[in-house]
């Protein structure tokens, strides 16, 4: 079982399941919950066939150095993606993920396409579709990082089988644990911390990416393995800094604005008198 | 052209992100094979650090001093 791989592909599957979750939920409620567990039980076959097969695929056919530069250019891009979100939400240029906002929004819409008969346990074709499109959605990252996070995580053909497994192993264990936890308290797990986790995600995608890339181009980092931790500290400490800027930014930008609309304001009232 | 925009969003959606990556690949793969350029190989592993850390505050500034906000 290799951990690192197993954490980071259970980190970054709680988030995205927690996102499928709240549309699962809205079509379990709205719909019915036939439908919505037919079409996400669906999709996860569908994600776990894209695993196995394109997994075995890269395993046996493309060398290790190749595989390397690639992924790794693949997850730093992912890496970044998640860090630069992550960031501007903390920073407070985003909307923060709003989970019972969706939930709502999504409720409406479909409340507003037809009448539903949600105690009805009849299949319903629409129901099933927006199950199945969002789990599978939600999930291709998912995929993306327990094919990519498992496969350059090992340096043998036999491990990298074993790098699968684990980042499969730690992405099932997320989606066992949102599943419980929502059919516990049946409302969108809207306390999960997602912003953390996309930020937490996104540094250990940022940092492998960063190793491996280097790695695939024959780079020798001092300190061996040992040197992840170093591009840990290094991510996290600019990842700090720019938040601290950003706010900062932030703030100037809207004393900026108050200033200009006080002013607008005045010489209105200016006008209005003269 | 919508399924190249649908992969570009799925995996990255930021152009400045996607520039910023795809420079550093092709210079650490001229300073790898390039004879001439040899010399600069000790130098990858920081180059790489440093061109990751621009893309991320080229790209956070781009967002913060837009107009669009």
């Amino acid at each position: 079982m290799q951990w690192v791989v197993a954490t980071a592909a259970f980190l970054a599957s709680a988030v995205e399941f927690v996102e499928a979750f709240t549309i699962v939920l809205v079509v379990g409620v709205t719909v019915n919950w036939r439908s919505a567990l037919l079409g996400a039980l669906a999709a996860a076959a569908t994600l776990a066939l894209l695993v196995a097969t394109l997994g075995t695929a890269l395993v046996q056919w493309v060398p290790l150095d190749v595989l390397r530069t690639v992924i790794g250019t693949l997850l730093l891009l992912f890496g970044l993606k998640w860090l630069k979100n992550a960031i501007m939400r903390y920073a407070g240029l985003k909307a923060r993920h709003d989970e019972q906002a969706i939930y709502e929004e999504t409720r409406a819409e479909l409340r507003a396409r037809r009448a539903i008969d949600a105690s009805s346990s009849r299949f319903d074709l629409f129901g099933f579709l927006l199950s199945y499109k969002s789990v599978l959605l939600e999930g291709l990252e998912v995929a993306f990082i327990v094919i990519t996070f498992g496969l350059s995580a090992a340096s043998s053909t036999v491990s990298r089988s074993s790098g699968i497994a684990s980042a499969a192993l730690g992405a099932l264990a997320a989606g066992l644990l949102v599943i419980l936890v929502g059919a516990i308290v049946r409302v969108p797990l809207a306390k999960v911390p997602e912003n953390t986790l996309k930020f937490i995600v996104g540094i250990m995608l940022t940092t492998f990416g960063t190793f491996w890339l280097g790695e695939g181009f024959g780079v020798e980092w001092p300190l061996s393995d040992a040197f992840l931790l170093i591009l840990i500290a290094i991510y996290l400490g600019a990842s700090f800094l720019l938040t601290v800027w950003l706010k900062r930014v932030k703030m100037q930008q809207r004393e900026q604005a108050i200033e200009k609309q006080s002013v607008q304001a005045t010489e209105y009232s200016k006008e209005v008198s003269q | 052209m919508k399924v190249i925009k649908a992969i570009y969003n799925f995996i990255v959606g930021d152009m400045v992100i996607l520039i910023g990556v795809v420079l550093a690949v092709i210079i650490l793969a001229l300073i790898n094979n390039v004879a001439v350029l040899a010399p600069l190989k000790g130098i990858s592993g920081p180059f790489l650090v440093i061109a990751v850390l621009g893309s991320l505050v080229t790209t956070l500034s781009r967002e913060a001093f837009s107009s669009r906000r």
